[in-house]
């Protein structure tokens, strides 16, 4: 009974470990960041980052656009900058669209969001 | 178990005594630290939040200012802002963050021709009606709306005395990366914030060459925008009001 769970935790475990760390489309920008080891100057904890990033992204809209706070910390563009990834014709795709880096998660857990009503969905005009 | 229980109790009292020497400690020391990072965060440019010593403000000479020069000035808003190619919006349903007005006086016949946006009330009316608290006042006296709180009421749009306010009718893409802007909500001239927190000036402020339109810290002394007003007759628009607009003119 016990080898049986034993085998069945660290099954389970490898399991959500071995999910932790992919993303299918990370963006273009994002996956260098990560090749070159230089992803965790930018989101120090991924789990928090997960977790956070509405409470995040609520708190420094705020912070940009009342008290007129303009740093790349506090800024979606960077998001979008670095999250958003190119086609076949080296064009970025909108980075809500299906597939790409904000909707693999946001469809898979069924919640809708509304940033690029209004926000840029790609980076910078001329890039 | 008494010597267990004797040594618990020492380590208890000691525990006690390091605790009230640590604090002691680390309360010195986050008296003096939050000292230096309070005196760096005031040093470190740009990441700071805004403050009421400035008040950005414009002061427009309808002497010197031409059609052409208020023509350039709706041209560079709108490339600066990404407003105007609303394919679907007719007539006033077009926004308009800066318009061409020409005033005649009736007993003279005297034409000007004004460059009218919002003017950045001290008072805003906007600000007094909104419900949800979206349109509000920076405290460089900048009127912005928050559109992630706007609910498209456009209670602000019949209260601005200056049909300074527009609303989006239809959904929008590719906007400005610095100016969001999409269907539901309303929007203004924003005196270019995002230029003004880098240190630059508004795009229309830009377009003049002359130097017809002033844009500058109305509480700064030494700048330009508050010697003029020193020295030349100047008025708001509806000045009885009393809502202290940004935004002057003179020769009007």
């Amino acid at each position: 009974m016990k080898r049986l769970l034993i085998v069945f935790l660290t099954v389970f475990l490898t399991s959500v470990f071995a999910y932790a760390d992919k993303h299918v489309n990370l963006g273009d920008r994002a996956s260098e960041l990560k090749e070159e080891g230089k992803s965790e100057d930018i989101h120090p904890d991924l789990k928090e980052i997960r977790i956070m990033h509405p409470n995040f992204l609520m708190h420094k809209r705020d912070k940009t656009l009342r008290q007129g706070i303009r740093t790349k910390r506090n800024s979606l563009k960077a998001c979008v900058n670095c999250h958003s990834a190119t086609d076949q014709n080296d064009e970025f795709m909108p980075i809500d669209q299906s597939g790409q880096f904000c909707s693999t998660c946001h469809q898979k857990v069924g919640t809708s969001l509304d940033c690029f009503s209004c926000h840029r969905n790609t980076p910078k005009e001329d890039l | 178990m008494d010597k267990c229980q004797t040594s618990i109790q020492k380590n208890k009292n000691l525990s006690r005594r390091d605790f009230i020497k640590t604090t002691a400690t680390t309360a010195g020391v986050a008296t003096i630290a939050t000292g230096i990072t309070l005196t760096t965060y005031v040093n470190a440019a740009g990441e700071n939040p805004v403050t009421n010593e400035k008040r950005w403000g414009m002061l427009i000479d309808t002497n010197k200012l031409t059609e052409v020069d208020i023509d350039d000035m709706v041209n560079a808003c709108q490339e600066e802002q990404g407003w105007g190619n609303e394919a679907h919006s007719t007539g006033n349903q077009k926004a308009g963050w800066i318009k061409k007005v020409k005033v005649k006086d009736k007993a003279t016949d005297r034409i000007s021709n004004l460059a009218l946006m919002c003017q950045h009330c001290d008072q805003p009316p906007c600000v007094d009606v909104c419900p949800t608290n979206a349109s509000m006042k920076r405290e460089d006296g900048i009127v912005l709306v928050d559109r992630h709180l706007c609910i498209g009421c456009r209670y602000c749009m019949m209260a601005c005395p200056y049909d300074a306010r527009s609303f989006v009718h239809e959904a929008l893409t590719d906007q400005k990366e610095h100016m969001p802007r999409g269907k539901g909500t309303v929007e203004a001239c924003t005196m270019c914030v995002h230029k003004v927190d880098k240190g630059e000036k508004p795009a229309c402020v830009e377009a003049v060459d002359s130097d017809a339109v002033i844009f500058g810290d109305l509480h700064d002394p030494t700048s330009k925008i508050n010697q003029t007003l020193k020295r030349v007759q100047s008025t708001q628009i509806r000045a009885d009001l009393n809502l202290n607009t940004g935004v002057r003119y003179s020769g009007i």
